[in-house]
């Protein structure tokens, strides 16, 4: 019994090693003084210590936007997924609309089609829009790749409220709106939430689209920015700076959520 | 919930997501549709030429290694993921000093942006001033250091499978996870009590219980990893001499580098069997309850 809890513990330190050491590495590299420092050194810990990158970032104009982009495009994104996925989730579930079940399912078909299917028409469809190079066309890219999930899962959540719950409120004389936002929403919190941090990891996740719609430094985000060629090889310090203060606390924040993400999934997905 | 007389609401509510669908799906689709069967080129619509895109594609070697290449990164990637996923996920149902932490930090790759993460593997491996080949020669296992991304063999793809798996097992730690959340905790743990019988009890118990969770984070995960362009673009971008090339990272490099609308869309295509096979498997274990 106690080896055997012992071989459980061996492995899961061994894969929180195996999950944190790229990150850690990040750290370090952020720490690091000089142009040189990957061609020499210790690469697990900083020898000539400093806080210089991070020193630069916080009066740079130019982190304080790509901050700002980061900010707006995944807000925009948690905010418009949400509304649009909960109004067409609710229809389908509380009007019984026919073929509910087969739309709702071509909706997860839909988000599941591979992304290289995709990004070449929606590329040169808001390049004729004139809408590339701007925040605006990750705004309206990002929520289409989370509604189409984000609503089936909302609907396989509402399916699985108790029903009499919402009998009584129609019978109290509640408008469907009013179901909506006093009965169903609150019961909802879990669903919720999970779609919204699945809006977030789609927004942190995506490499495609910031790389073919936005090469103007201006209209990037923090992830548009590491991914374009602005990394210099040799002193990466400065770069891995701004991913541990703009990005990493808040994929940090999200990492604590996984219960809330699995409970929302789960409730409605898988049981 | 039961139906209303009064149906423009019904008509209205889901009009934004349906907005979001056409424009950015289902028009999409159609355009690619036409490209995979036309001269399309970047700036023109070209002119309809059948199926000659995919007897042009048919024909490539590049393709045939671009298809073996895909195949064998997600199996491979897939088949470690489940089975870590698994594992993690037993060792995280029950509870135990510092769970909470244990669990971000696993899940943490896969909220952590994409970009960075497999940039920081990029300097891990590199073969010049890598933290791995630093730490092996200076352990005394490696005398030069080793080429991760570069040498011809298996190296750069089990270097990208293994941050495939770094990306994405905690996906399927939060499915299975949940999945065994709604397995009475009784049957839980009698189920993780050791002995033979407790073994018959999670193959023929448990298991059957995790199917919908196993299949959600088996298709979306199928699907990641088949799609997967940042990993690979990062990487090894497709090389050293196509030995890592994907079909979703050729599809990419035909349309950016060579403009071939059509080409590219047939290789973006040629996937579609694969996909139709991942949504029946789901509509068949996900849906049915």
């Amino acid at each position: 019994m106690i080896v055997r809890r012992l071989g459980w513990g061996f492995f899961l330190g061994a894969m929180v090693v195996f999950a944190v050491l790229p990150l850690y590495w990040m750290l370090v590299a952020s720490l690091k003084a000089g142009k040189q420092q990957l061609v020499s050194g210790n690469p697990w810990w900083p020898d000539n210590f400093t806080l210089e990158h991070y020193w630069g970032l916080l009066g740079s104009a130019s982190f304080g936007r790509l901050v700002l982009n980061t900010a707006i495009v995944t807000a925009a994104t948690i905010v418009i997924s949400l509304v649009a996925s909960t109004l067409a989730a609710f229809a389908l579930a509380y009007y019984r609309l026919p073929r509910a079940r087969g739309i709702a399912m071509s909706l997860f078909a839909s988000y599941l089609l591979p992304p290289g299917v995709l990004f070449l028409p929606i590329a040169l469809m808001l390049t004729r829009l004139r809408l590339t190079n701007s925040l605006l066309a990750l705004i309206v890219t990002y929520p289409s790749l989370v509604i189409p999930f984000g609503t089936w899962v909302l609907w396989m959540f509402f399916n699985r409220l108790p029903s009499d719950v919402l009998d009584l409120a129609r019978a109290e004389g509640a408008s469907p709106m009013q179901v909506l936002r006093y009965v169903v929403l609150p019961l909802s919190v879990p669903a919720l939430a999970a779609v919204g941090l699945f809006a977030v990891a789609v927004v942190f996740n995506d490499y495609l689209y910031t790389f073919t719609l936005v090469s103007d430094p201006n209209s990037m985000t923090l992830m548009a920015d590491v991914g374009s060629n602005l990394v210099d090889i040799d002193a990466p310090g400065p770069t891995f700076a701004e991913i541990m203060l703009g990005v990493a606390p808040v994929a940090l924040l999200c990492a604590f959520f996984a219960d809330t993400y699995a409970r929302g999934f789960g409730a409605g997905v898988v049981k | 919930m039961r139906t209303s007389r009064n149906f423009w609401p019904a008509l209205l509510l889901p009009s934004p997501a349906l907005l979001f669908v056409v424009a950015f799906i289902a028009f999409p689709l159609g355009l690619e549709l036409w490209f995979s069967v036309s001269s399309a080129q970047v700036g023109e619509l070209g002119s309809f030429v059948g199926l000659a895109n995919f007897s042009y594609l048919v024909q490539q070697a590049t393709f045939h290694d671009a298809l073996v290449n895909t195949f064998f990164y997600t199996v491979v990637s897939i088949g470690v993921k489940a089975a870590l996923g698994m594992a993690l996920a037993f060792a995280l149902a029950r509870p135990f000093r510092g769970r909470r932490i244990v669990y971000a930090l696993i899940f943490l790759p896969f909220i952590f942006p994409t970009v960075t993460g497999t940039m920081a593997w990029y300097y891990l491996f590199s073969n010049v001033h890598g933290a791995i080949n630093y730490t092996l020669m200076a352990w005394g296992l490696s005398r030069d250091g080793v080429d991760w991304l570069g040498s011809f063999g298996p190296l750069p793809m089990a270097s990208l499978i293994t941050v495939n798996i770094w990306h994405g097992v905690g996906l399927f730690v939060i499915l299975l996870l949940a999945g065994l959340r709604s397995i009475p905790t009784d049957v839980l743990d009698q189920a993780l009590v050791d002995g033979a019988r407790s073994r018959q009890r999670f193959v023929h118990v448990i298991l059957p219980q995790l199917r919908p969770a196993f299949a959600l984070a088996a298709v979306l995960s199928i699907m990641g990893t088949f799609g997967d362009f940042a990993i690979i673009h990062i990487l090894t971008n497709g090389g050293p001499a196509n030995h890592t090339q994907t079909v979703q990272h050729m599809a990419f490099l035909v349309a950016l580098r060579d403009g071939d609308l059509g080409v590219s869309a047939a290789i973006a295509f040629s996937l579609m069997p694969v996909y139709l096979i991942a949504v029946a498997y789901m509509l068949r274990t996900v849906v049915r309850q």
